[in-house]
């Protein structure tokens, strides 16, 4: 039997979780956005160690699993440096860095994608390599960054639900917390996995349309 | 063929040479290009006569040899009296900006307007006022017959108006010189003939071109000189009819021969018209 009074009567904490779960998505994005314009425009610096830092910083953070560079930032790195970390600054930090990664590369990815001709009637032109990048290529890049960013943007919203491993009280936390005392994981997860479902379909559709938009446009 | 003086030369190509990897693509070219010149680069696929017209404005930069746009150096590796030259930037901007170009795949800007696209680099690049910078684009399209175009996307325009949006946009710096690379290969049939037509007032207007191109009959009409490359090398030069008419080089007999087959090969549908 499916009992519905076990969410209701837990309501707040569901409540409390999916707030924690939305800050997390909402800024690690906007540190992320940051991270990943920067890093990716150095990915596609002229000067080779540039290019090179870059490169390093987005391998090392695809490479090594979310959960990983949670776990070590919050129980590892505070020993190798001698610092305390607040699983706040841990959690924020780490998933920020993680999907500054991955928008590094969309960026990157986006730009590359521009017709070469596009750079050479521009250079041609006159234009200096910052008037290039500024009015010509990024403009056309970001149409087609759009929606492999809002997808990847959806995929970090999921991707805090990692938070719970070191105690961050996000939506699963709280999930877990309330199924441990009410011996109802069914209902609770299965309400967890709704709320995911009622918040992401929706955002997954639109970034679906704005594909067949960035068909259309040009 | 107007000679060119000295003082009067716009491009001075000099021992260029350029390189991809392990082939050379053009092995010491001399190439003088006088004011008010047609000049015309004839050749097969891989001859080097894109490569050649990308190095005038540094999209393709050569190894060595001496480039200069109207008197001034853009690029020069010669020994005497030089320094491997070192411009900035924003120096070899400047100098590019001397020079219009015409791609084969027009390369407008789809995100702007037909409007924005001939303004934008008066504007940025040109320094020129907005307003300043619309009404002469506006005067340009109007003389290549786009007026009532000027608001729509490149997209909405058919092959031949983007390709003479290109033009217009080229014009737009006040170039002194033109560059076409292979404008109308990428043009369905019908739609060549307004752009040939739209060149051939250029070049009366006393424009400086240089053409790349496959359009034997846009060589006879507005070539002063023809330059046929073959292999990295110009092994031919001059004006149009002797080079293709009388050609000495077997290279051009055989090109100008291909010409001929194709002409031949229509002639039996021609007649039955």
């Amino acid at each position: 039997m499916f009992d519905v009074s076990v969410i209701t009567a837990n309501a707040s904490l569901l409540w409390q979780g999916l707030l924690v779960t939305l800050l997390y998505t909402v800024t690690t994005i906007g540190t992320g956005l940051v991270i990943g314009f920067a890093v990716g425009l150095v990915q596609l610096s002229r000067l080779r160690a540039l290019r090179l830092c870059g490169r390093v910083y987005v391998e090392f953070f695809r490479n090594i699993p979310l959960l990983v560079i949670l776990l070590w930032s919050y129980y590892a790195m505070p020993i190798f440096l001698h610092v305390n970390i607040t699983k706040t600054a841990a959690g924020y930090l780490s998933l920020s860095c993680y999907i500054g990664a991955f928008y590094a590369e969309i960026l990157r990815a986006g730009v590359e994608g521009v017709d070469r001709g596009q750079v050479d009637a521009a250079t041609a032109l006159g234009m200096s390599p910052s008037q290039r990048m500024r009015l010509v290529i990024l403009p056309q890049a970001i149409r087609r960054m759009l929606p492999p960013l809002v997808g990847q943007s959806i995929i970090q919203m999921k991707n805090t639900t990692l938070l719970s491993a070191i105690t961050v009280p996000d939506l699963l936390y709280q999930g877990s917390y309330i199924s441990s005392f009410t011996y109802k994981p069914m209902e609770v997860y299965t309400a967890v996995a709704a709320i995911f479902l009622i918040i992401l379909v929706p955002l997954t559709s639109l970034a679906r349309r704005m594909e067949g938009f960035d068909a259309r446009a040009h | 063929m107007r000679a060119p003086t000295e003082s009067a030369k716009i491009v001075t190509i000099e021992k260029l040479s350029l390189r991809y990897g392990s082939r050379q693509v053009l092995r010491g070219i001399d190439l003088h290009v006088g004011a008010g010149e047609v000049v015309v680069l004839l050749g097969a696929s891989g001859s080097g006569k894109t490569s050649l017209l990308r190095c005038i404005n540094l999209l393709s930069m050569p190894q060595s040899g001496r480039i200069c746009i109207g008197g001034e150096p853009i690029f020069d590796t010669s020994p005497e009296g030089h320094d491997r030259l070192a411009l900035t930037q924003a120096q070899i901007g400047r100098i590019r900006a001397r020079t219009g170009m015409v791609f084969q795949q027009f390369n407008l800007f789809p995100h702007m307007s037909v409007l924005r696209n001939v303004m934008e680099a008066p504007m940025i690049v040109g320094g020129l006022s907005r307003e300043r910078a619309e009404a002469e684009a506006r005067a340009l399209l109007a003389q290549l017959g786009l007026e009532a175009h000027a608001d729509k996307r490149p997209a909405q325009l058919s092959g031949g108006q983007q390709q003479r949006v290109g033009i217009a946009r080229a014009l737009a710096m006040k170039p002194a010189v033109m560059l076409f690379d292979e404008p109308t290969s990428a043009l369905d049939p019908e739609l060549v003939g307004e752009v040939l037509r739209a060149m051939v007032a250029l070049a009366r207007s006393g424009m400086t071109m240089v053409i790349v191109t496959h359009e034997l009959g846009l060589a006879f009409e507005i070539a002063d000189r023809v330059v046929f490359l073959d292999g990295g090398d110009i092994i031919a030069s001059g004006p149009p009819a002797d080079v293709l008419l009388a050609p000495e080089h077997p290279r051009v007999a055989g090109f100008v021969a291909r010409f001929h087959e194709s002409i031949d090969m229509l002639k039996p549908f021609l007649e039955t018209v």
